[in-house]
């Protein structure tokens, strides 16, 4: 399974919002990393045929999926940014709803609906109305419609957001255990929710998405540009204007600070292991936008 | 699962709706009963009315129609020539009601033979006048022309219809009063418009769109349902609003009697050029408000599909509904300028008195066509490029 973009643009008025993606996806976890504003939404919903683009295409298998039409939406989950729900919806109408908008078969339906349920952990609450339900209920719920038909394409836009680290953890685990031979798209701005999981992670910014790599490849970028630098509390304030820093920890009297830099910043520094959020702080620090995939 | 059943869920089977469907039900109920109620005093004055009446039923008889109009005389001296004010000074008195609807059968026995005066901005209507009318096209041979179809055609059918024959229909004329009044729209069609106007806005406004327009279902399947429930739900309203007030309207005099009565002896209906008997119309105007019931309906679906709010939706729906009202209060030079869409405007064409009540002709490629006719015509054409629109707009539709 393949799903190309071709040259995707899309503006709100007169500001570009996409500047002409291209990039092939196949089966695997795919992060999508990127700043507020980046264009991660605007490109997830149009892989989910919600919104439609000025300019380009996007390829499922190679045909363009306005003209797959329902074929390709019955193969796509998705979980919006801001999950919508009917008031007057128990979390068990809300699956019903999905399932028949999926075109379920009515006892399929309802085996998949208590499983999900149980995989969320809201096995208890399906009576409920959804407006009762806290914000991360009503995202786990978000999460078992996306889930509910198996879909061979998982598009999931901030599926974190809301969730406690208990949750986010069982969250990984879930889409790890279901990405198998299928396309799971998984835009966010929190590193970590990709860092283990995502087998490619595309770095998206004003637009463009300017890196694809795994998460062990951006490490390997960052070797012998991540620095620990200790100083007392009162210099930290100033150093922060012209340092790019990852993390700062009080260690005794002083701080200990970590800085992304390609030089040592700091008599003092000593190098230190690099991880994804370094990484994807020397990206859009350090690398020029020029830098762009294709 | 099916789609339609949540949809139908989602419109009218919560309990929001359905406890407004009981309030309009009780609402409907009393306004039966409150106006049948109003057409005379009692249910002892009823009966006498319906005794006396007995004797008059038939064609016009010289003798009595001079009684009635000597009363007439008496009654518009003491209480003025006001209608309204005339019928509730004397609604306990079945004698002298009587002798008021005689004298108003007897004007429109002398309109079916003499009809309106020749100078009058109304259509010809008359047997006189219509063949005076139609001697004028013949002398300037004008024999081939629209007009003078029309006015043969309409001869030819108020001859065959003829003379009006006085009838006990009292509960009937309050019956189709309730039907076809604009205050019909007010009860039915406005609570009708708050009811449809969520069902495609309401996905713009909870988010739920995303949802939708993502799924196989979501861009064909879904207005499907979509356009079943909207009919559903305005048939269950249209069929609430005529059985509450069919029932309710008869109930209080426990009584059907000119059920089998021409609808000319209603002064409503005097100049309907269809032949129906009352029961007859009764259904044919039930069938003609659910009918024009789920067309509005449609066109409110249709501004859902394109609105952001449910409240937008309304308020253009309403200004649809009733734009030939406004258009109305121009004037006639106006209206003049623009009579199609004054006569296939909502607001005329749910109106039954409008459409079955009198005599009106449309010429279509030199066809003469009857109003009832010519508005089915428009109303199917319109319901047509409706549901076009409502799923091409799904197609195309995105979220923001």
């Amino acid at each position: 399974m393949e799903l190309q973009f071709e040259d995707i643009e899309k503006s709100y008025k007169d500001k570009k919002v996409l500047k002409g993606i291209s990039v092939t996806m196949g089966t695997g976890v795919y992060g999508l990393l990127g700043p507020n504003g980046a264009g991660k939404t605007t490109m997830i919903r149009i892989m989910a045929d919600v919104l439609r683009p000025d300019k380009g295409r996007i390829l499922y298998n190679g045909r363009n999926i306005h003209d797959v039409g329902d074929e390709y939406r019955a193969k796509i989950g998705y979980l919006p940014q801001d999950v919508g729900f009917y008031s007057d919806f128990t979390g068990r109408d809300y699956l019903e709803y999905s399932a028949a908008l999926k075109g379920m078969e009515k006892a399929y339906a309802k085996k998949r609906i208590e499983e999900l349920a149980y995989s969320v952990g809201l096995q208890e609450d399906l009576k409920r109305h959804c407006s009762t339900y806290s914000g991360g209920m009503q995202r786990r719920l978000g999460i078992a419609q996306a889930l509910l038909d198996n879909p061979e394409i998982l598009i999931l836009d901030e599926p974190t957001s809301g969730l406690d680290p208990f949750e986010r953890i069982k969250f990984r685990n879930i889409i790890s255990a279901y990405s198998k031979d299928r396309l799971v798209l998984l835009s966010t701005h929190i590193v970590s929710d990709v860092e283990q999981i995502a087998t490619r992670i595309m770095m998206m910014e004003y637009g463009t998405i300017r890196h694809i790599h795994s998460s062990r490849e951006y490490i390997k970028m960052m070797e012998n540009y991540v620095w620990l630098v200790e100083m007392p509390a009162e210099e930290l304030v100033e150093y922060q204007k012209q340092a790019v820093i990852s993390n700062v920890a009080a260690k005794g009297e002083l701080m200990e600070v970590r800085v992304i830099a390609k030089s040592k910043p700091a008599d003092n520094a000593v190098q230190t292991v690099p991880n994804l959020e370094d990484a994807y702080l020397y990206i859009f620090n350090f690398l020029p936008e020029s830098k762009e995939v294709k | 699962m099916s789609l339609y059943r949540f949809e139908l869920g989602k419109l009218l089977l919560n309990k929001k709706t359905i406890s407004l469907l009981v309030c309009l039900f009780v609402l409907y109920s009393l306004i039966g009963f409150a106006t049948s109620l109003f057409l005379i005093g009692s249910g002892d004055s009823y009966r006498v009315y319906e005794e006396l009446a007995a004797d008059y039923e038939g064609s016009l008889d010289a003798e009595k129609a001079a009684w009635a109009k000597k009363v007439y005389e008496e009654i518009s001296t003491r209480y003025g020539t006001d209608s309204r004010m005339i019928a509730r000074s004397i609604k306990d008195q079945p004698e002298t009601m009587l002798a008021l609807k005689y004298n108003e059968f007897a004007g429109r026995v002398d309109e079916y033979w003499n009809g309106t005066p020749p100078e009058s901005a109304e259509e010809p209507y008359g047997i006189a006048l219509l063949q005076l009318k139609l001697e004028e096209l013949e002398e300037q041979e004008k024999q081939s022309t629209f007009e003078y179809k029309k006015l043969s055609d309409s001869l030819k059918i108020l001859t065959a219809l003829g003379e009006p024959k006085f009838a006990n229909i009292l509960l009937w004329e309050n019956l189709f009063v309730n039907w076809g009044e604009h205050l019909m729209q007010f009860l039915l069609f406005v609570p009708l418009t708050f009811i449809i106007a969520p069902v495609f806005a309401v996905e713009r406004e909870t988010g739920m769109d995303h949802l939708i327009l993502s799924s196989r279902s979501g861009r064909r399947k879904i207005v499907t349902a979509k356009l079943l429930s909207i009919l559903t739900a305005s048939v269950a309203f249209v069929v609430l609003y005529v059985a509450a007030t069919f029932i309710f309207g008869f109930l209080p005099h426990a009584s059907l009697h000119g059920w089998d009565a021409a609808i000319q002896s209603i002064p409503t209906y005097a100049r309907s050029m269809f032949g129906f008997k009352a029961w007859q119309f009764a259904v044919i105007g039930a069938a003609w408000m659910i009918f024009t019931g789920a067309v509005y309906s449609l066109i409110v679906g249709l501004v859902s599909s394109r609105m952001k709010s449910q409240r937008g939706t309304v308020g253009v729906s309403l200004a649809i509904l009733f734009i030939n009202v406004g258009l109305a209060a121009l004037g006639d030079a106006v209206t003049q300028r623009i009579q199609p869409l004054v006569d296939f405007g909502l607001a005329n064409v749910t109106l039954i008195k409008e459409v079955f009540g009198g005599f009106k002709f449309f010429d279509v490629f030199g066809m003469n066509i009857s109003y009832p006719v010519m508005a089915l015509l428009v109303l199917g054409v319109m319901t047509l490029l409706i549901i076009f629109g409502i799923y091409q707009g799904q197609k195309g539709r995105t979220a923001a």
